[in-house]
């Protein structure tokens, strides 16, 4: 199942919240909507599940144009930030819900309930309410509920945002897995751009409502096509006048080639090493070192030093 | 927790005992100081029984008339706001603000006889004063705000992805509204409920003015109670007041139930 978008333009008010997206989602694939808040990617998510109507331009599921379809009409599986369980139905229950509006007998109903129950392994709490659940198995028994109507795409609002660290890593992991078995194209918003790198392969980044850069997660990572999207993957140090990332430039003894600089702060995070220096001018960039470079270098505040870009392609830039 | 200081305690239980202790077992000892029998008989008087009946139609008509208008008013507020829903939220608390008797004052000077559509709705046949329709509209008029009170703060608390999730499944707005909208607001809507019944089952000073106060035709059970006492009737007037009580008691202990449902729901949301 493939989505189209074209030219989707959407406003509130005076603010312009979409302006002119336009995306080719591939049939299978994981993209990531990756923005800061305020980038109009939920509300993009929303239009595309037909929660929100939009103000120009289309979107085409599979080509077919549905635009104008009511959500309960579009075959989209959609999961909420705040998973949305049914309050008063059980783990089963709300995973039948989707199949008890679609009038599947009984017996079905229960095989099938129980197979997606396993598949989020949730089979020992068919029985409990959402309030008996933890974050993660509301999550999981949210993406079942989706999954229970056979969606043809599956949308996943910040699906890990109201997780605590450890189970927001395990989870994604299982996620990504499951959407390759399944196969599902998937569309999920997050403005965590180390999630969008771990789990999509590919990521449409948005910026104040314009699609500023897609690809693949090295793609947009290696070549970011301007500062904003340079700037969001990751952190970035100027030398020279010329942005960098900072493991991109390396540290170097005094009287090697490279800019003459004053070693200011030295912060040793475990695995990496970060040095911050300052040239003649008083401009200051960091320079991000391995632990084992840090160790030979052994750089302390004061110290005179050189840096330089590391690879000279990154010079050309 | 730290237990309050023990005269504070002591405070309190003198307090109550004052305020609701004391004039409840009097009330009690009052209507069955002439025993079981006088009591039993005096349970089937004519005048009361017709207007426990009344009353019991009031309400009947009254609650789920407040059950549908609250509900729909708080879903109007909550989920379609505008300028005029508002305006609405802020206008639907007035008869908590003002005295029943001006309520009934209000209608009164709009239906009666003589009144604005007095004239026009006595032409249709119809009769709102002195009549079932006129107490079932003060009846309605005062506990207006019951139910939405209770049902606006929860349906904000909950927001909307239940029902957003519900239509992603393909459920049809209907079915939206009566297997999630309604099964989530359940308690908060019974709580409403028995706040709209204590309040109908109460209500004095309105259907005084509406009513007329006409004995086994207009008059409700707590006019026929006032009637009893004005009328050095005393004794039939303490048993008209348990029977109120007792009814008063089962409504507060619905209310219990209901508030420790709700309790534990917000504990979740919390």
């Amino acid at each position: 199942m493939s989505i189209s978008l074209n030219g989707i333009t959407k406003h509130f008010g005076k603010d312009v919240v979409l302006s002119e997206v336009s995306d080719e989602v591939p049939q299978g694939s994981l993209t990531a909507l990756l923005g800061p808040s305020g980038s109009g990617k939920s509300t993009l998510l929303r239009i595309i599940a037909g929660l929100t109507p939009l103000d120009a331009g289309h979107v085409e599921l599979n080509g077919r144009d549905v635009t104008d379809v009511a959500p309960r009409h579009r075959n989209i599986g959609f999961c909420f930030q705040d998973y949305a369980p049914f309050r008063h139905l059980s783990v089963f229950d709300n995973v039948a819900y989707g199949l008890k509006v679609q009038r599947v007998p009984k017996e079905r109903r229960k095989r099938e309930v129980e197979e997606l129950l396993g598949l989020v392994r949730l089979e020992a709490f068919a029985d409990r309410y959402p309030r008996q659940l933890s974050g993660g198995q509301r999550q999981r028994m949210a993406l079942a509920r989706a999954l229970a109507i056979k969606p043809e795409v599956l949308l996943l609002d910040e699906p890990f945002a109201a997780l605590d660290a450890q189970v927001r890593g395990e989870l994604r992991t299982w996620v990504r897995n499951l959407q390759r078995e399944l196969g599902i194209t998937t569309i999920l918003v997050t403005h965590d751009q180390g999630e969008a790198m771990e789990v999509a392969d590919r990521i449409v980044i948005l910026n104040s409502g314009r699609i500023e850069q897609v690809g693949a997660p090295h793609q947009v990572y290696d070549n970011p096509s301007n500062e904003f999207v340079q700037g969001f993957l990751g952190p970035t140090t100027t030398l020279d006048g010329i942005t960098y990332r900072p493991h991109e430039i390396s540290l170097g003894l005094s009287g090697d080639r490279g800019t003459p600089v004053r070693v200011t702060d030295v912060v040793r995070l475990g695995f990496e090493v970060r040095v911050v220096v300052e040239d003649a001018t008083g401009e200051s960039s960091w320079v991000q070192l391995t632990h084992d470079e840090a160790r030979q270098l052994d750089p302390q505040v004061g110290d005179s030093a050189v840096v330089r870009p590391r690879s000279e392609v990154l010079i050309f830039r | 927790m730290k237990r309050p200081p023990k005269l504070l305690r002591l405070g309190v239980l003198v307090y109550v005992s004052i305020l609701i202790g004391a004039p409840l077992i009097f009330l009690f000892q009052q209507a069955f100081r002439r025993g079981w029998g006088a009591f039993w008989a005096a349970l089937h008087d004519q005048a009361m029984d017709h207007a426990l009946i009344l009353t019991a139609k009031v309400a009947l008509i009254a609650v789920p008339l407040n059950v549908v208008f609250g509900v729909g008013l708080s879903l109007w507020i909550v989920r379609r706001p505008s300028r005029l829903t508002r305006i609405l939220d802020r206008l639907v608390d007035v008869p908590l603000a003002i005295s029943p008797i001006i309520v009934g004052l209000i209608l009164e000077l709009a239906y009666a006889q003589n009144g604005w559509f007095g004239p026009a709705i006595a032409k249709l046949g119809w009769h709102v004063m002195f009549s079932l329709p006129g107490i079932v509209m003060a009846s309605v008029f005062v506990s207006l705000p019951l139910v939405s009170r209770q049902v606006i703060p929860l349906l904000r608390l909950l927001g909307d992805h239940q029902e957003q999730t519900a239509a992603t499944l393909g459920a049809s707005p209907t079915r939206i509204l009566f297997t999630v909208t309604l099964r989530s607001i359940a308690w908060a809507v019974i709580y409403g409920v028995t706040l709209t019944l204590a309040r109908v089952i109460g209500e004095y000073g309105a259907v005084l003015v509406v009513s007329g106060n006409i004995a086994l035709l207009t008059q409700t059970l707590t006019l026929n109670i006032g009637a009893n006492f004005d009328n050095y009737n005393a004794y039939q007037g303490f048993v008209g007041s348990v029977v109120l009580a007792l009814v008063s008691i089962a409504v507060l202990l619905v209310l219990s139930i209901a508030r420790q449902r709700e309790r534990r729901r917000s504990e979740y949301l919390a």
